[in-house]
């Protein structure tokens, strides 16, 4: 649908010339390895109660790595709610949760308008299940709640050329942040979960340069590796040991199941360290 | 949700989740946990697309699928014009930049090692619903889910590739032609898989580089994806096929009708592509080699039932009204412990265990999928 009550920018990408060195070396000088522990996430800054007129808000940044060539993820989760529907709406049980991701128009390098894509409105799909679960929606009967997300920087390259390719790998991320930040809101707005709900990524990569074979990091961020085979974004309740949602994404052989149970197991992880961040902060709010 | 919210009871309900929940399960409609409901399903249907298909399942719900494919120039990663001239100068300035050791710039340089990758964007595909918007959110996550199974591997996109100017763009339309009786995705799958199997492009007279020139004998049209002997026999690789599985209970259930997700403890939907070994010829089972390729969950609609009341909390049955209010701790305590026989919307999720265990049934060695792919061979194209 044609956004036309808004002045758009163009819509293709815009790219800064870059010019060669004379002595520019071969791409790989220019890649970025990964210098973090295979088992270690990126470092997390988490803060709720960031938006006064929500009823819970939180905002969360993820360190950019690599000096630069990559930007960090930052979010910000607005939750409002719960609140009475309107007349119309047919009796509901339950609470009715709605939720809303979106990347701001300047969140990465290729522009997003304003009306959501389907990517954006997936993702939204995504988060709706793996909240779902956490809350206990049976304590607001007749009521909603409407989780809003909004990505005001992408994790993203910035370079000009491996663009193109990567862009897929990156919502798993982003997903993964947001359950994060959505869980630190929805607790910061009082709303009843039987847990606190944590996203982890895990991904099966192979690295550049020698026939490495392929090892299972947590976190991974794209540009750091040669290519990544697959990948696995998990929402984990960490006291009740259990998934909510789990998108797994990738080329695996059948016959491998270890290799799939084990990348599984690994976003658990990632979830977990997320958590730990997550409850330091709530204590935080607490106290 | 295109998995719409059932109209039982609470009762209702609770009756089907242990019935199901037993030792073999007890299914509304007598099927065997594996089982699926039969289909009927057929090819080539559609005399204006490139492939086509149609299913049509026992319980009445009915897909059409329709390919359709167009030439297009391929974009470099470095130009949006889609001006000729400027886009060859590119394409030489960017191969020598290759030469000099630049950085790989889209797929222009990539003759050199053979990837001969395509791009994601060759591929689109638009689910519709009937009675759902198009931006619906059940729409988009199942177009989302089945375009992430087809482009998991690379091997369709490979296919796509003319030369490297050219490209075949390909576009897939399913629609659902009744209204959706049950979660469409195993429908919606199946007739993606066979439509696909059933398309063929236009034989290439051209070579290298120029500009694309077809051969207008319809007749001498290579299928998309080729057959182990010209233009009969199996097909050697195979479009992914998503498989709907839950779990209740201890049992794993395959292909359930509406009724039964709605009672569902977890719901996933699994992708698997079939390539098999390109070194073994032989036709027989043993020789597919499955592929994971993608696994999310689906938001089960019974997170969305209404809770049953319990004889001990009903007012109707003697409970004294009003004091559940005055103890809140012991409310809640209350709320949260099952009792027999009273319906309970599954609280929070399922056990890593019991994801994998679902995941481990559809890949196992002939097992279900492999029975589906066998069924879809039996199909005869065109």
């Amino acid at each position: 649908m044609a956004d036309r009550r808004r002045i758009n920018g163009p819509a293709g990408a815009t790219l800064p010339p870059v010019y060669l060195n004379e002595d520019a070396q071969p791409s790989d000088d220019s890649k970025i390895s990964r210098t973090r522990a295979a088992n270690a996430i990126r470092k997390l800054y988490l803060k709720t109660g960031v938006t006064p007129s929500a009823s819970g808000s939180a905002y969360l940044e993820i360190e950019a790595p690599g000096g630069g060539a990559v930007s960090g993820l930052k979010l910000s989760c607005t939750v409002h709610g719960p609140r009475s529907l309107p007349r119309s709406t047919p009796f509901s049980p339950h609470i009715i949760l709605s939720t809303h991701v979106k990347y701001a128009p300047f969140a990465t390098k290729q522009r997003h308008g304003y009306l959501r894509d389907p990517m954006e409105r997936d993702l939204g799909t995504h988060l709706e299940a793996a909240l779902r679960g956490a809350i206990i929606a049976d304590r607001w009967p007749k009521s909603g709640v409407d989780v809003i997300i909004s990505i005001i920087e992408g994790d993203q390259d910035r370079q000009t050329s491996k663009s193109q390719e990567l862009g897929s790998w990156e919502t798993m991320n982003a997903l993964a942040g947001c359950i994060t930040v959505a869980s630190a809101a929805l607790a910061d707005a009082g709303i009843d979960c039987v847990d606190t709900i944590a996203g982890g990524v895990a991904a099966l990569v192979k690295d550049a340069g020698d026939n490495n074979s392929p090892r299972i990091v947590i976190d991974p961020i794209p540009l750091e590796h040669e290519k990544i085979l697959s990948a696995c974004c998990v929402a984990y309740l960490p006291t009740r040991d259990e998934v909510t949602n789990l998108w797994f994404k990738g080329d695996l052989p059948a016959s491998d199941m270890e290799l799939y149970t084990q990348l599984v197991e690994t976003g658990i992880q990632a979830a977990k360290s997320a958590n730990l961040v997550l409850v330091e902060c709530l204590h935080e709010t607490m106290g | 949700m295109a998995s719409t919210q059932t109209l039982l009871s609470p009762a209702e309900l609770a009756y089907l989740h242990s019935s199901l929940s037993l030792t073999p399960p007890i299914r509304p409609d007598g099927r065997s946990s594996t089982q699926f409901r039969p289909l009927v399903a057929e090819t080539g249907i559609l005399p204006g697309t490139n492939g086509s298909a149609r299913i049509c399942f026992a319980d009445g719900t009915e897909a059409i699928v329709g390919v359709k494919a167009e030439v297009e120039r391929t974009k470099s990663a470095l130009t949006t014009t889609e001006d000729e001239t400027v886009h060859r100068l590119e394409g030489e300035f960017v191969e020598g930049l290759a030469g000099a050791g630049g950085n790989s710039a889209g797929n222009i340089d990539e003759e050199d090692n053979d990837g001969l990758e395509g791009q994601n964007e060759w591929v689109e595909l638009s689910v519709e619903i009937p009675g759902y918007r198009d931006d619906d959110s059940g729409t988009v996550f199942l177009s989302a889910l089945l375009t992430e199974a087809l482009l998991a591997d690379g091997n369709l996109t490979k296919k796509l590739r003319i030369n490297t100017r050219f490209h075949w763009k390909l576009y897939l339309d399913i629609l659902l032609i009744s209204p959706p009786l049950s979660y469409p995705l195993p429908l919606l799958s199946l007739t993606t898989h066979l439509a696909l199997l059933s398309t063929r492009l236009p034989r290439l007279k051209s070579e290298g580089d120029e500009d694309p020139f077809f051969d207008d004998d319809w007749a001498a049209a290579p299928y998309l994806y080729p057959r182990e002997n010209g233009t009969s026999g199996k097909a050697t690789l195979r479009p992914p096929i998503s498989l709907l599985v839950m779990a209740v209970g201890n049992n794993i259930i395959f292909d359930p009708a509406k009724e039964e997700l709605a009672v569902a403890d977890v719901a996933l939907a699994v992708s698997i592509g079939d390539g098999k070994d390109n070194n073994s010829n032989a036709m027989d089972t043993d020789t597919r080699n499955l592929r994971l390729l993608s696994v999310r969950t689906i938001d089960p609609p019974s997170r969305l039932t209404p809770p049953g009341v319990p004889n001990a909390t009903n007012t109707a049955y003697g409970a004294a009204a009003g004091t559940t209010a005055q103890k809140q701790p012991e409310a809640r305590a209350a709320e949260s412990e099952a009792v027999e026989g009273v319906w309970k919307p599954p609280r929070g999720g399922a056990k890593p265990l019991v994801m994998a265990a679902l995941v481990q049934k559809v890949l196992e060695k002939g097992g279900v999928t492999d029975e589906v792919l066998d069924a879809l061979d039996a199909v005869e194209l065109e």
